[in-house]
Order: C-alpha cells, then sequence, then structure tokens
C-alpha cells in the first residue's frame, strides 16, 4: 500500500492494531481488534471515535462566497445562520450528485466545506472552475485541519472531560461551537453519520489531534473503523456516495431527489436564484412529490427511489442484489448487510437496553415508486428469493440519548385489568376513581408546578346544571353590542360568564376580557387567528398572510408549548421565504443564566427582526419577564409590535408579588386558569383596549375568534367553578402570593441546603415565582421522577437548557402551588426537600414519611369555609 | 493466530480432521479472523454430493460473504445445526464450531492438503 495516503492519525491506529485497507486512496481503518459488532454496539451505547481526517476540507471565502456556493451547491446558504452546519449537495447541472457534502458556518467571514475522500480531487477541480466567475476563494485546509468524530449517549459527557468545557453548542442537531484546546480553537460540530442523537464532530489542529484522539479514548470512547461506520450509516439510513448517490449499478446517474434526504438537502427559494442543476432538480422535485402523494401515474420525472428495506428471510442481501415485488424486478439494493443491535425489555421510557446481542438484516435499495412502505418484495440473494419488506426507518432518534433500533414487526400492546361486565365495569371505575382522589389528595405530595388542587365549592359547583347546557352568544351591533343567546334557559349562565368577566377584568387590571376559551392552549390559538385575520383584513380576496417575525422563548429554554410553530403557531406562522425557516426568532439568554432573557441583545434582535408579535412566558419560569424594558425600547423605536403575555404558569401570580402585565406594557395577556391560578381547568384572554382604541378591532376579532372561531360549547360547568375560584384568588391573593413566592425560595434553599443542585441564581434564592428546578444529572431526569413517585412525591422530568429532549432530562421542575393552598409550612417543605433528597442522593424509598407528612396537611386554604357556605354546600352535593 | 496440529489444511483457510472415511470440515481460525463479525452461515443438506473444490456453503461477515469450498469430494452426512442460530460461534473458536461432516469418495484427496506445519508457512506468505 505504497502509494496510499495517511491521516496525521495513521500512527494511532497502527498502534491500536487496526486493520487498515485502501479506502478512496487513503490508508485507513477498516476495524479495530474488538471488531466491526463492539465497534458498532459500543458507539450506540457509550461512544465511538471515528478518524475521519481523510475527508477534505475546504475554506470557501471572499466577498462572494455565499453568491458562490449558492450556485455550487443545492441547499440554501441563507438558511445557515452563524453557529449552524447543514447537509448539501454538490450537484452536476443534470441534477445528478458530484458529491453530497456538509457545509459549516463556524466563523462570520467564511464557509468551511467538508466532502468525500474519494471525489476529494474532482470536487476540488470542479470547484475551482466554478469559482473563477466569482469574487471568492477556495483553499485547502485538510492538511492543517484534522476531523475526528465522536458519536454515542456517552460523546457530551467526554467531550465536556476533554475540554474542561460546561457549555459546548446549543443543544440541537447541526449546531456549533468554538472551543478551546491548549490554545488553540477546537471546532465542534453536533453533526455525524451514525444517527446518533448525540454526536460531534470536531475539527483539531492537526498537531493536537493525535493527542486528542488517545485522550478520547481514555475517557471511554472506542475506536471505530471503516466498517462499522458503515453499519451505523446504514442502520441510520444515511446515504454514501457511490451506493445511494452518484452512478448506479447499470452505470446510470442517480437523481438526487432519489435520495430521501434531498427534501431537506435541495431549495427553490426565490432568493437562492438558479444554481447548478435548478431545472432538472425541480422537475425531480416533481417527480418525488407526485411519489408522496401516491400518484403513480408518471414515474417518468423521477423513476425510483431510495427506500429502507429489513430482510425478514434467511440471508444476508448486499449491494446489487435484485429487488421483486409479486415476481417483478422492481429494483436493487444499493446497501444492505447484518447490523447489531442490543435487545431492550419493557416499554416507553421504562425501557431498558440489555446487553444481549442480537443481529438484523436491512439495507436501502434503488426502487421504483410506486413500491411503498409496508410492501412485501423478495430479495435475490445467490439465485434464491428472500423474504423483505419495506420500511420507514431502521432506526430512531428522537428518545435522546440513545439511537434505537426500530425492529421490524413489534407492536407495543397495553392491557389493563378488566371486569368481564358491564355493571363490572362500572364499579371498578367508581372504586378506582375513589382510591386514585384519596391517594392524590391525602397521601402523595403534589409538586408539578402546572398543577393546583381546587376547593369544594369550585369541585362540586363545576359539576352542577349548567355542565350539561349550552350558552352560545354573540355580540351584535345593532344591539349597541348586546349578547344575543342563541338558546333559551341561558340567564343563569349569562349573569355568571358577566361576574366573571369583572372579576378578571379586576385581576387584571385591565379594560377586556374573553372567558369562553376551555384551555390556555386554546387562549393563544384564538389570540393567534386573530392577529392573522386583523393583519389580512383590508383585503379577504387573496390568500391570508400568516404572521412573521414573532419572538418568543425557545423550548429549550423553557418555552411554552403554546407559542411554538409546533405548538399552537402551526397554522399562523409564516415561512421567511429567504431562509425557508419559520419566522421565528427567539430571546437571547444570558450567558451565565439560561433562564433570564438578555434585555440588551433582546433589543438587537428586534432592531434586526422587527417582529410583529412578542411572546413572553414559559412553562420553565425562574424569573420575571421583561416586559417593561421591551415595552419602552419597542415605544422608544417607534415599532409597531404587539406584546402578548402568556402567563399559563403564573396566572395565580398577577400582582404586587410578581409581576403586573398591564402595567408594565402587556397588550394581551393568556393564560390558563389551573396553574397558580384557582381553577378549574379553563383558558382566559385578557387585553387593554379601550373602545375608542383603533386596535380595538382586534380586541373585536378576538373574541370572534373565541367563539364561533374555537368553541361552540363552552363548558359551563367548568365557568360557574371557575367564577368561585376568581372570588378565592381576588380576595385572598395578598397573602397566597405573598407565601407562595416564599415557599418557593425556602424551599429552593431548603433542597440546596440537603445536597442537590439547584439551579438558578442563589442571590435571589433561585426563583422568583412559584417554581424550582433543581438538576439530578444527565439523562436520568426521568429515573429520578419515577423514583421520587414510588415514594409519593409527585414532579416532572424536565430538559434544561442545555438538554437535547425530554427523554435526556438532568433535572426535575417543582412548584409550590398546590401544597401552598393545603397550608404547607416551612418546617414541612423542609422535611419534603429532605425527603427528597434521601430518594435522589440515597435512593432511599420513603413513601410512608411523605403520607405520614401530608396526613397533617390535608385542609384547603384561600377557599370559603364558612358555616354558611358549607351548609348551602351540603344541599348542593344532595343535588348529584 | 491459533493453528491446530494434527489438522489438514486447504488454500482456501478450511481445517479437515478425518476419522475412517469420515471428514469434519470448518474454516480456520486465520479465516474467521479475516471475515471478521460472521453473522450468517449457509450449509448443504444432508445427502448432497458434492465435488471436490466445489462451493458447498457460504459464510457471511458483516463486511462480505466467502464462499467455502469442499477440500475433499463426498456425501454430506451431517452439518452443524448450531450455526443456523449462533454463526458468531465460528469467530469464538473456529475449530470447534466445525460446518459439515463428508463421507470421502476418495480419502487419498485429503493426503494432499496441507499439514500445520505448511499451512503456517502459507499464511504467512
Amino acid at each position: 500500500m505504497g502509494d496510499l495516503k495517511r491521516t496525521v492519525l495513521y500512527d494511532n491506529h497502527v498502534k491500536a492494531g487496526a486493520t487498515l485497507v485502501d479506502f478512496g486512496g487513503w490508508e485507513m481503518p477498516i476495524q479495530y481488534p474488538h471488531g466491526i459488532v463492539d465497534e458498532h454496539l459500543h458507539t450506540r451505547i457509550k461512544a465511538g471515535i471515528f478518524d475521519v481526517s481523510h475527508m477534505a476540507r475546504f475554506i470557501i471565502t471572499g466577498k462572494e462566497a455565499t453568491a458562490f456556493l449558492q450556485y455550487v451547491l443545492t441547499n440554501n446558504v441563507f438558511a445557515l445562520d452563524l453557529l449552524q452546519a447543514q447537509y448539501t449537495m454538490i450537484p452536476n447541472k443534470n441534477g445528478g450528485a458530484i458529491d453530497d457534502a456538509y457545509l459549516y458556518r463556524f466563523y462570520e467571514d467564511r464557509y468551511l466545506l467538508v466532502v468525500n475522500a474519494a471525489n476529494a480531487d474532482k470536487d476540488w477541480q470542479h470547484l475551482n472552475n466554478e469559482i473563477k466567475a466569482f469574487d471568492a476563494q477556495i483553499t485547502d485546509q485538510s492538511a492543517e485541519l484534522a476531523m475526528i468524530s465522536l458519536q454515542g449517549p456517552e460523546a457530551k459527557n467526554i467531550l465536556k472531560k476533554l475540554t474542561g468545557s460546561e457549555f459546548l453548542t446549543e443543544p440541537l442537531k447541526n449546531a456549533l461551537g468554538i472551543l478551546n484546546y491548549h490554545g488553540a480553537p477546537l471546532l465542534i460540530a453536533r453533526t455525524g453519520y451514525t444517527g446518533e442523537p448525540l454526536g460531534f464532530e470536531l475539527f483539531a489542529k492537526a498537531e493536537q489531534s493525535p493527542e486528542i484522539w488517545e485522550k478520547l479514548l481514555g475517557l471511554g470512547a472506542m475506536a471505530v473503523g471503516l466498517g462499522a461506520r458503515d453499519t451505523l450509516r446504514l442502520e441510520a439510513g444515511l446515504p454514501l456516495y457511490g451506493h445511494e448517490l452518484g452512478l448506479d449499478n447499470e452505470g446510470q446517474e442517480i437523481p438526487i431527489f432519489s435520495c430521501p434526504l434531498a427534501k431537506f438537502a435541495v431549495s427553490f427559494a426565490a432568493d437562492k436564484g438558479n444554481y447548478l442543476g435548478r431545472a432538472p432538480l425541480r422537475e425531480q422535485y416533481c417527480g418525488f412529490k407526485a411519489i408522496m402523494e401516491r400518484d403513480f401515474s408518471d414515474l417518468s420525472k423521477l423513476p425510483r427511489i431510495v427506500r429502507s428495506l429489513a430482510i425478514t428471510g434467511k440471508g444476508v442481501a448486499r449491494a446489487g442484489c435484485k429487488v421483486f415485488k409479486d415476481g417483478r424486478e422492481v429494483g436493487v439494493i444499493t446497501s444492505a448487510t447484518m447490523v447489531p443491535y442490543l435487545k431492550a425489555e419493557g416499554y416507553g421510557l421504562d425501557s431498558k437496553i440489555t446487553d444481549e446481542k442480537a443481529m438484523r438484516g436491512i439495507g436501502l435499495a434503488l426502487l421504483d415508486g410506486d413500491v411503498e412502505i409496508n410492501d412485501p418484495v423478495e430479495v435475490e440473494i445467490r439465485n434464491k428469493r428472500v423474504a423483505a419488506v419495506i420500511v420507514p426507518y431502521h432506526l430512531k432518534s428522537d428518545a435522546p440519548p440513545y439511537a434505537r433500533p426500530i425492529l421490524y414487526g413489534v407492536e407495543v400492546t397495553r392491557q389493563f385489568e378488566s371486569a368481564a361486565n358491564y355493571p363490572g365495569k362500572a364499579l371498578n371505575l367508581v372504586k378506582k376513581s375513589l382510591d386514585n382522589t384519596h391517594h392524590r389528595q391525602y397521601e402523595t405530595i403534589n409538586l408539578i408546578p402546572s398543577e393546583q388542587a381546587h376547593s369544594s365549592a369550585v369541585r362540586l359547583l363545576s359539576v352542577m346544571d349548567p355542565s350539561f347546557r349550552y350558552a352560545e352568544h354573540k355580540k351584535t351591533k345593532s344591539f349597541y353590542d348586546y349578547d344575543v343567546f342563541y338558546y333559551q334557559g341561558t340567564a343563569f349562565i349569562d349573569e355568571i360568564e358577566y361576574l366573571l368577566m369583572e372579576e378578571f377584568k379586576q385581576y387584571f387590571n385591565c379594560a377586556e376580557v374573553e372567558t369562553r376559551v376551555i384551555s390556555g392552549q386554546m387562549a393563544n390559538t384564538a389570540v393567534f387567528s386573530a392577529l392573522m385575520d386583523y393583519k389580512n383584513r383590508v383585503n379577504r380576496k387573496v390568500e391570508a398572510k400568516r404572521l412573521g417575525y414573532i419572538l418568543n422563548n425557545h423550548i429549550i429554554r423553557g418555552g411554552h408549548l403554546s407559542a411554538q410553530p409546533m405548538g399552537a403557531l402551526h397554522d399562523y406562522i409564516a415561512v421567511d421565504p429567504r431562509t425557508e425557516k419559520t419566522a421565528v426568532v427567539n430571546f437571547p439568554v444570558e450567558p451565565d443564566n439560561l433562564f433570564k432573557i438578555d434585555v440588551e441583545e433582546t433589543k438587537k434582535v428586534i432592531t434586526t427582526y422587527r417582529p410583529e408579535l412578542i411572546i413572553f412566558g414559559k412553562s420553565m419560569v425562574l424569573h420575571k419577564e421583561p416586559v417593561q424594558e421591551i415595552r419602552q425600547f419597542i415605544d422608544d423605536q417607534k415599532l409597531n409590535a404587539v406584546i402578548m403575555y402568556d402567563m399559563a404558569h403564573v396566572l395565580g401570580l398577577v400582582g404586587d408579588y410578581f409581576q403586573d402585565p398591564f402595567k408594565e406594557g402587556a397588550e394581551l395577556v393568556t393564560g390558563s386558569t389551573h396553574k397558580t391560578f384557582f381553577g378549574t381547568q379553563r383558558g382566559v384572554i385578557a387585553g387593554n383596549y379601550d373602545k375608542d382604541d383603533y386596535k380595538y378591532g382586534l380586541w373585536e376579532t378576538i373574541e370572534t375568534r373565541a367563539f364561533p372561531g374555537s368553541v361552540s360549547n363552552h363548558h359551563l360547568g367548568t365557568m360557574l367553578g371557575l367564577l368561585m375560584a376568581a372570588y378565592e384568588m381576588n380576595y385572598f391573593k395578598d397573602d397566597y402570593q405573598r407565601t407562595v413566592i416564599e415557599n418557593a425560595k425556602y424551599f429552593a434553599k431548603a433542597l440546596a441546603e440537603a445536597g442537590l443542585d439547584v439551579a438558578g441564581d442563589p442571590q435571589i434564592s433561585y426563583t422568583e415565582t412559584h417554581q424550582v428546578v433543581v438538576r439530578v444529572g444527565y439523562g436520568i431526569g426521568p429515573e429520578v421522577a419515577r423514583r421520587l413517585e414510588e415514594s409519593n412525591i409527585i414532579i416532572n422530568y424536565q430538559a434544561t437548557p442545555e438538554e437535547e429532549g425530554f427523554t435526556a432530562s438532568g433535572a426535575i421542575r417543582i412548584g409550590v402551588a398546590e401544597m401552598t393552598r393545603f397550608g404547607f409550612t416551612k418546617a414541612a417543605f423542609k422535611e419534603t426537600a429532605e425527603l427528597m433528597a434521601d430518594v435522589i442522593l440515597r435512593k432511599k424509598t420513603v413513601a410512608e414519611d411523605v403520607k405520614k407528612l401530608r396526613s397533617q396537611f390535608t385542609t384547603m386554604k384561600y377557599c370559603f369555609d364558612d358555616e354558611a357556605i358549607a351548609e348551602q354546600l351540603e344541599k348542593l352535593k344532595a343535588t348529584l | 493466530m491459533r493453528i491446530v496440529e494434527g489438522l489438514k489444511y486447504s488454500k482456501d483457510h478450511e481445517w479437515v480432521k478425518v476419522e475412517g472415511n469420515r471428514a469434519t470440515i470448518g474454516i480456520t481460525d486465520y479465516a474467521q479472523h479475516s471475515l471478521g463479525d460472521i453473522v450468517f452461515v449457509e450449509l448443504p443438506e444432508v445427502g448432497d454430493h458434492i465435488d471436490k473444490d466445489e462451493t458447498f456453503g457460504v459464510v457471511e461477515s458483516v463486511k462480505a460473504a466467502s464462499d467455502i469450498y469442499l477440500p475433499v469430494a463426498g456425501t454430506v452426512e451431517k452439518i452443524n445445526e448450531a450455526l443456523e442460530a449462533a454463526p458468531e460461534l465460528i469467530n469464538e473458536d473456529a475449530f470447534e464450531n466445525w460446518l459439515i461432516c463428508v463421507e470421502m469418495d476418495d480419502s487419498s484427496e485429503y493426503e494432499d492438503l496441507m499439514d500445520a506445519t505448511e499451512y503456517e508457512a502459507f499464511c504467512q506468505d
């Protein structure tokens, strides 16, 4: 192998006993002594490192660097923010792939493009030819900059130890970071070729990389060769140039859109302009769209696409094997082998990955467009037809920190014991409900911050006669906006609803309230719908424009689901045509306190994006939101943004001890009425528009988007209960709110004193709300939450701003509102903190101690419990 | 690499052990090591007659498929069925985990194969 090139890590591979092979002109490790199976599995359950320095690294700079890249790459470079990476293709003019590549933007003024080793010379020539037309430069930095991939659930811990850096990158796929390694920049990217939800590619100075490699091994990563690199990428369904891209087995060019990742890697944004292969790619896209929409009448624009396939019969499929469906040849295997996996036991979050190894035959195949998922097919292996089936994927990464194998045919079933006949089922239901209520009301310490227990009066009123009725009503202009009801028998609920609105107006100190929405999420949906409708009020003859830009809290920093594009914003948020991403920007947070909005940085974001809607409010909330500062800035800048505060979690804290949203400058407040507020489970919208305000039309639109836009029946029973809750709140709020916040601060300190790692700023006793966040260790939030429940302490696990998702949660979220309502004293919170430390740190089970503690606090405070009320409630109960 | 004394070896890295007219055949430790993790073994049917140097099955690793050739002509008497469920046994011990037994047509073919010393030299070339 004399003429082969060697990476800077060659000596490391030899030392490790690697088997070296010729790979694209490089002498590379195919495997190490552990072998492919163990290298694959170690990556999936711990971490693997891969020498990928054989790939080429090009730097593109110059005034027209972006324009050049838009021309020679398929993806939209405008979508690439600073410190982000994107997968892309290097197309030829026919819509085929010269190569696939990753584009990284570590710095404002230069791009890093990583291409395949085997294609590097071809890519270099092509890019150098094309760059002549641009005021841009390309240089090859492959030799100066080594590249190591570190993949697997332990990758983050290992990288933290290697660099001594607590913060690596944002916990999102394709995020980048620049760290320091012994005085030199170490560039890191959350990218990889394994399907692992936690994986990094490191760009290190060549001289430093042999040492980094050895240190990574010392920290528990296993060296992985090209053999397992291939099985890992195959399991993840990722394409390999020369198999799923480039030329097929008959030497024909594979259209880029045959590769499923093309959907993410090819852009037709108008701002991107024309580029190499755009027109044929557009044709391919039309073919792809037809296939996805199951229109198989004309497959000429895109005859075949790559699908995943599981071998169900006996045999090992390989690239080149023909695939048959109903006896007809429908395509060819592009990559296949048997890959290892570890068996799992149990279901859902409780499933455990065992150390029992197994193998399965999987592949990718280029198949006729009309071959669909779940179709049974046959693969010809050495003249024998072996059974297989088309599957959607082989692996899923949506439950970090693990990537999990998806085996064909596995079905999750749930079974609950049930009586044989209906009277038996009915009796069981009642008994079980009694047990559940008893358990949650007398035996458990309830610390979920989005929950609240209701007083007897609130509970009873919620099931009284109005709960079976309808009372649709609408303000009518002909009657000077007097409400017109559609049904008879509604006088009582008319009065209740009027009184409820008056109570909320008093509570918020605002002009208008809408109480018909039955959840906080619905409140937000109604407001977004109204804002969009109002925006389009001048011309209704064209398709309505969606909202954008919107400024909100990112979900990983505690942003509420109902203010996200995946939540209530979904149908109302625009896509920015330049970036092709949803027109949402997020509040920047303070560098040393990720729970707190950075006001000065926020001002810069507002100046850049000029958002039309600013949404404050979070579901993981430790701080006040800077409503007043942002209102001041908006007014000074004469910007016309609506400031909305989604107060779902803190609705019961409105006032002197927390925040006064309208006084501080919010225009709209939404919320759910059952978290810190006293129930029932409903939503509310409040606005501060006077009737003579030019924006009063927006308020009227909100009302019509509540009814008839969101509800027909607005659940009158819980509305009756909510009026009682509003009386309780308006009467008791001074004492309640002060006590809740005092208790939260006290509890946070007690938890810290008990040895737990409380998140937030100790200077303010960690919290300014009812919530406390405790870090329990990366990825073990769900397990800790389960153990606490076994000890009758009910909390929820929570991903902190550094974590990848709820299954990787390393924290728990705690709220003191419900137990404060039951009169928990400081001593009781102190004892709870110690019991929690016993469970979390010492793995004790303390259910009996918890029951004993809870049994002392079963009487609800902050509600009307005098004799006269008690007597009337008894009468009400008697009507049931 | 392990080589067992007293067995005969083929150039295709099979080992042969003879008792009377019956030959037991497997792949060598060198072969299993070069193949890597073995994931599938395909063997002939009992009663099949197979010529010398004819393919009688396939051993597949994650990386590749390798045909296996019969070093001595014969009729298949037994196959190692355990390998169907656990092909990785070959990686664990290639000499213990045989593939097939044949009733040889001509036991002199056995004599033409390499002995342990010759095979070791062959592998080092």
